[in-house]
């Protein structure tokens, strides 16, 4: 006998456990990439199960399907056109009112369903006893208790959703819970939706259509525009009846019903003494407590994920050198054997730079998130965050880009809209991370002194609170506005998030390295081809008249694309000293201006790759090229500013032992 | 004691009231957008008629926490000042 394919897609408000249970089926059998042309993440897997390959889609997370966000229009789309086998509804059985407002969306597209009610222990510690029998009895559809992170129930789960899937059964979707004005109006709408013939379910197409969705408006008028019209008429009339809008009238209807569905299965005994989670939470959200709680939490995740990021990053290191110049003196220093040296040295600068720091970025990522603390973050964090135009969420990433750029960009997806995932991520970019702070420090701070070095990290605060807000302003779409859940504490699932980081580390890799591969190799194209000094000399009316800088840092300026840390070594070598007090032409001036450059243009390379996993092609060549022309027009600003101060006498070098340099990687000789 | 119709911001902390409407936009000077906040707001369960407790707010003019239909929400005051509710006060 062949064996049988079914399509099983998972979808739940966030944080019910979905991706618990997506990791728990697939193992790690499962792939991670976006929705075509999209940039929200699909995470597919398949299984094996009874005769059965099954492939499981893991849908994001959302609160209902009214095409608000992007995430809610691919789940619609892959719902309507896909057609699945059957979905698997997991919801929270802790919060089951606001869950069952979903389900009842999803059971108005009349597609084969099973409900896993996940969350049981989360639920009884609440005091809430569900009936799942009754739960059954009412929607029409099986419901199939779980604890995901204990994997009870999953068996069944998948039983069920198999036998669902041969039969084909759609939920009790004719179930009416609408007002009798609201139903009759459907009645009528299914009519002519019959009597013309749609390929989606007659009163799916009617509800859409009284909830004003202007995708399927579009799709129904091209078949017949007067039920668009007589739709139209309808939802004026249950707007004159009700006093409220039509959509939220349907909405509120579908919120009571999901809250008599909850009241007729649930009983509640809420416990006597405050829960943990909800002293946690008191604790963590308080005014005073909670801020100092955060700072120490913060300063320790920072510590934590650069301490343990350095300490791989130094070991990847070691191991590379050591093979290094046996590999070097293989390849040999003809043109053939420098090039491949390029790829080999761009794949160790993505071995060593990046992936220490991500790796422990993004598991602390997930903790705070599948915890709960994030979105304690947020709202701690929310007012300050508003000041560049962002909310309470972007917090986290702006924070942890003061270490790496390219994490911070990832955790971005952390935002819900596109829009604020753009603003985010340009705030984002703009950032000091690590690398840059060894060029502030090293060259300002110590030449010009540690309070020149502090300034300019509040000048590059103040820059990013200036343009986060002229972007806010500039990018069209919703004002960016809080609504978010604080679910309550729980335990992270460690195996997930260990699978979730592995699947997504791989996915920056496939952006990552043929970017910076490729950005290695063709730099040292110029270099073997002797093109470095006429590009430097190109570049000249940028650098030497416009930033008054000597024509030599156009090439440290290049090489610090691909590493910002590289820049300040370059300069070394390329000025033939390590004393830049020593050199004409290269005062504190062209120091700060130096530095103001190197702060804002472009991150590195490994930032750009991030930016395009996140934000897609386009955007992430419009941060880069509008960065890049930011950082020289602002350069040269300064540099005519500071000139005048340098003349004023402000200046004064601090005396300061020579430079020395960290090893890192070495420049081809 | 007598019902008067406010904004949610306007609550003060611990006290329960009805959701009269959510305002989407600015009246004729409807901002781009403004639906989908009302969408969203209504999504989350903010419907008319709808219990909603205010719980604290954070410092600093920061969002306030409320809870609506057994969950835990946190809505910036942005949002919040566009939510009206009617609550019992005194004359």
């Amino acid at each position: 006998m062949a064996e049988r394919r079914l399509r099983v897609a998972l979808a739940g408000n966030a944080n019910v456990g979905k991706s618990v249970i997506f990791n728990y089926l697939t193992g790690l059998h499962q792939h991670i990439g976006n929705w075509p042309g999209k940039t929200v993440e699909k995470a597919e897997g398949t299984l094996h199960f009874k005769g059965y390959t099954i492939d499981i889609i893991d849908l994001p997370g959302i609160y209902s399907l009214s095409t608000y966000s992007i995430e809610e229009q691919v789940t619609r789309e892959y719902i309507l056109h896909e057609k699945p086998d059957v979905v698997i509804n997991v919801v929270d059985a802790s919060i089951l009112e606001r869950n069952l407002y979903f389900t009842l969306q999803l059971m108005e597209m009349e597609v084969p369903m099973v409900l896993a009610l996940n969350q049981m222990d989360m639920a009884r510690r609440k005091g809430i006893e569900i009936n799942v029998e009754g739960l059954e009895k009412i929607l029409g559809i099986p419901v199939i208790p779980t604890i995901a992170v204990k994997g009870v129930g999953i068996f069944k789960l998948l039983e069920r959703a198999v036998e669902v899937a041969e039969k084909k059964e759609s939920g009790k979707a004719a179930a009416v819970y609408f007002g009798r004005e609201i139903e009759e109006r459907i009645s009528r709408l299914i009519e002519l939706i019959e009597g013309v013939g749609c390929r989606y379910p007659p009163r799916y197409v009617a509800i859409r259509l009284l909830e004003g969705d202007e995708e399927l408006e579009r799709e129904v008028a091209e078949i017949s525009p007067d039920i668009v019209e007589a739709a139209k008429r309808f939802s004026k009339e249950i707007e004159a009846i009700h006093g409220h809008s039509c959509p939220t009238v349907i909405s509120a209807e579908r919120y009571e019903a999901a809250g008599r569905i909850a009241r007729e299965v649930q009983r509640i005994t809420p416990p006597v003494r405050l829960r943990f989670e909800e002293r946690l939470h008191n604790l963590t959200t308080h005014k005073v407590a909670g801020y100092i709680a955060m700072i120490f939490l913060l300063i320790s995740i920072f510590y934590a994920v650069f301490t343990v990021g350095g300490y791989i990053s130094d070991l990847l290191n070691s191991v590379f050198y050591s093979v290094e110049e046996p590999l070097y003196s293989f390849l040999g220093s003809g043109a053939f054997g420098r090039l491949t040296w390029s790829v080999v040295e761009g794949v160790i600068a993505g071995v060593t730079i990046a992936l220490p720091y991500i790796t422990p970025f993004y598991v602390i990522l997930y903790l705070l998130e599948d915890s709960g603390y994030l979105s304690r973050v947020a709202f701690l964090m929310d007012s300050i965050m508003h000041k560049m135009g962002l909310h309470g969420k972007a917090f986290i990433p702006i924070m942890l880009g003061y270490g790496c750029n390219v994490p911070a960009c990832l955790g971005c997806r952390i935002m819900e809209t596109q829009r604020e995932r753009m603003l985010a991520v340009f705030a984002t970019t703009l950032v000091p991370c690590a690398a840059r702070t060894v060029i502030i420090l090293g060259l300002v701070g110590r030449y010009l002194g540690v309070e020149w070095a502090l300034a300019l990290y509040a000048f590059n605060l103040s820059v990013i609170f200036a343009l986060g807000r002229l972007a806010f302003k500039a990018l069209p779409g919703e004002p960016t506005a809080l609504i978010m859940e604080m679910h309550d504490y729980r335990l992270p699932h460690l195996k997930t998030i260990l699978k979730q980081t592995w699947f997504r580390l791989l996915e920056f890799m496939k952006i990552a390295f043929p970017l910076i591969v490729f950005g290695s190799f063709s730099i040292k194209v110029m270099e073997v081809f002797g093109l470095i000094e006429p590009i430097a000399l190109a570049l000249s009316p940028i650098t030497a008249s416009w930033l008054g800088l000597p024509p030599a840092t156009g090439i440290a300026l290049i090489f610090g694309v691909l590493r910002k840390e590289l820049t300040l070594i370059m300069l070394a070598a390329l000025l033939g000293t390590t004393d830049f007090t020593a050199l004409p032409g290269f005062g504190p001036t062209q120091m700060i201006t130096f530095t103001i450059v190197s702060m804002f243009y472009i991150p590195c390379i490994s930032t750009i790759a991030a930016l395009v996993k996140e934000i897609g092609w386009r955007s992430a060549l419009l941060i880069t090229v509008f960065e890049i022309a930011f950082a020289i027009a602002l350069g040269g600003i300064a540099y005519r500013l500071l000139a005048a101060l340098h003349y004023l006498g402000v200046f004064r070098l601090a005396e300061r032992e020579l430079l020395s340099f960290p090893k890192s990687i070495s420049l081809s000789p | 004691m007598g019902k008067v119709v406010v904004p949610l911001i306007a609550l003060k902390n611990g006290e329960t009231a009805i959701v009269v409407s959510v305002d989407g936009g600015l009246g004729a000077g409807r901002r781009r957008g403004g639906r989908g906040l009302e969408r969203r707001l209504i999504d989350m369960g903010l419907t008319p008629g709808t219990k909603v407790t205010v719980v604290k707010s954070a410092p600093l003019h920061g969002p306030i926490e409320v809870i609506v239909r057994g969950s835990r929400l946190a809505l910036g005051r942005g949002v919040a000042e566009r939510i009206l509710v009617e609550v019992e006060r005194d004359g």
